[in-house]
């Protein structure tokens, strides 16, 4: 039900061509840039996570609802809505998030810090892996039991980015902390680099110009936790990145992420689409 | 309990950041750039060519602040007046690139340095007085 519910949106979303501003620019899907969402715009997002286990497990995709909205030039707040199907093995709605972002600084700096704060309430069947912390592969039981083992989390992250040229260059440190249960605390990592494909902009309105595309590359992936800290536990991916600015405030991203390590998929494939529009005067 | 605990918090953090961007755009009526920018040449000055696309940019990621024709919407300043206009290129270029988190100006840093400049090229033109520019139907005398 969720996952045609996110489909539908998607669709509407397509449809609405309503004016020529500009969609964000963000062509990362795990890793996080100092750049957040204009204040008085909403972003609708909707994405999917699908990932090809290595062994045989289930294929499964996690599909989600992302909704971001900038409350001031300095914080921005999201609210995610989750879900999984997989392939014979059961589907549910997995759980919400809500994030924050603040950015401390009030002007560009070679390194530019944000602060990140969520709550996660999900489940153990969440699959979507915005972040990856901790250690060990994902739990391959039957979606009907893990949806039942609930979650609350409290998540972290020291966001830093740059511009350089016309690259821009992100890291991100992330730290998270198990409610219901103790796991001590998890630690994760993402990294991303990304610059547009054109540097000039054309003087006509055009979806194929260079200028609307926008490359780049994330590296993530979960370290251990103050309980547990093996390396052979470790799950960490490559994945190449790239967004599409369609206009008409759209636009959509996609990468493949390839797991590096024995505990991690073979590949996570995500596909997603954005649609941001003002909802009151800054 | 305790979720709806925390998802109360979450709301009562979020109105009140809601109710500070109202009051903090008034805050800062001075934005002054390093006067190390100044210095600052634009590489697009002699390139013509380029201008329709500075105007395009603007649309683009500007106007619904700024309006079409720079004159200002609400929160955006009028950027024709004389003082936005008498700072240098670099002083512009820096702004666009910065941004200011406190007055909600967003920072422009990932768009490519020459479509900044670019940005700049068409802030200057908008300015020009030999220029010709096409007046909105509501302003427009009958």
């Amino acid at each position: 039900m969720f996952v045609r519910w996110c489909v539908g949106l998607a669709l509407l979303l397509v449809i609405c061509f309503i004016s020529p501003t500009s969609a964000q620019d963000r062509a990362y899907f795990v890793t996080y840039d100092h750049y957040l969402e204009e204040p008085g715009n909403l972003e609708i997002a909707v994405a999917t996570t699908t990932g090809m286990p290595k062994r045989d497990q289930p294929a499964y995709t996690a599909p989600w609802l992302e909704l971001e909205y900038g409350l001031t030039g300095w914080w921005t707040g999201e609210l995610y809505l989750e879900g999984v199907t997989t392939r014979g093995n059961g589907d549910a709605f997995t759980g919400w998030r809500f994030e924050n972002r603040f950015r401390p600084l009030k002007s560009e700096h070679r390194i530019n810090p944000v602060i990140y704060v969520e709550y996660e309430n999900i489940n153990e069947a969440s699959r979507i892996q915005k972040e990856i912390v901790g250690a060990g592969g994902l739990e391959f039981d039957p979606i009907a039991e893990l949806k039942d083992e609930h979650a609350h989390e409290l998540e972290v992250k020291l966001i830093l980015s740059s511009a350089v040229g016309d690259w821009n260059v992100a890291e991100n440190l992330i730290v998270e902390r198990n409610l219901s249960k103790s796991e001590g605390f998890e630690f994760g990592y993402a990294l991303g680099v990304s610059r547009p494909l054109g540097t000039i902009a054309s003087g006509t309105s055009c979806r194929f110009c260079r200028e609307n595309v926008r490359l780049g590359a994330e590296l993530y992936g979960g370290l251990g936790s103050s309980v547990e800290f093996a390396r052979s536990e470790q799950r960490h991916f490559l994945a190449p990145v790239v967004n599409w600015n369609l206009g008409n405030r759209i636009s959509v991203k996609a990468s493949v992420g390839f797991g590096l390590t024995d505990t991690t998929d073979r590949y996570l494939l995500r596909f997603g689409l954005a649609y941001e529009f003002p909802v009151r005067s800054r | 309990m305790r979720t709806m605990a925390i998802v109360a918090f979450a709301c009562v953090v979020t109105a009140i950041g809601a109710l500070a961007n109202e009051s903090h755009t008034h805050r800062e009526r001075t934005w002054v750039a390093p006067a190390a920018v100044d210095s600052m040449q634009n590489p697009l000055k002699n390139r013509p060519e380029t201008g329709a696309g500075g105007q395009k940019l603007f649309r683009q990621r500007c106007s619904i602040c700024h309006a079409d024709d720079g004159t200002g919407a609400k929160p955006g300043p009028n950027l024709m007046l004389r003082r936005v206009q008498q700072q240098s290129d670099g002083a512009f270029f820096w702004k666009i690139s910065s941004g200011n988190t406190r007055t909600g100006m967003p920072g422009f840093s990932f768009l490519p340095r020459l479509q900044r400049w670019q940005l700049v090229k068409h802030l200057r033109s908008l300015a020009e007085p030999t220029q010709p520019r096409m007046l909105s139907p509501a302003k427009t005398k009958r």
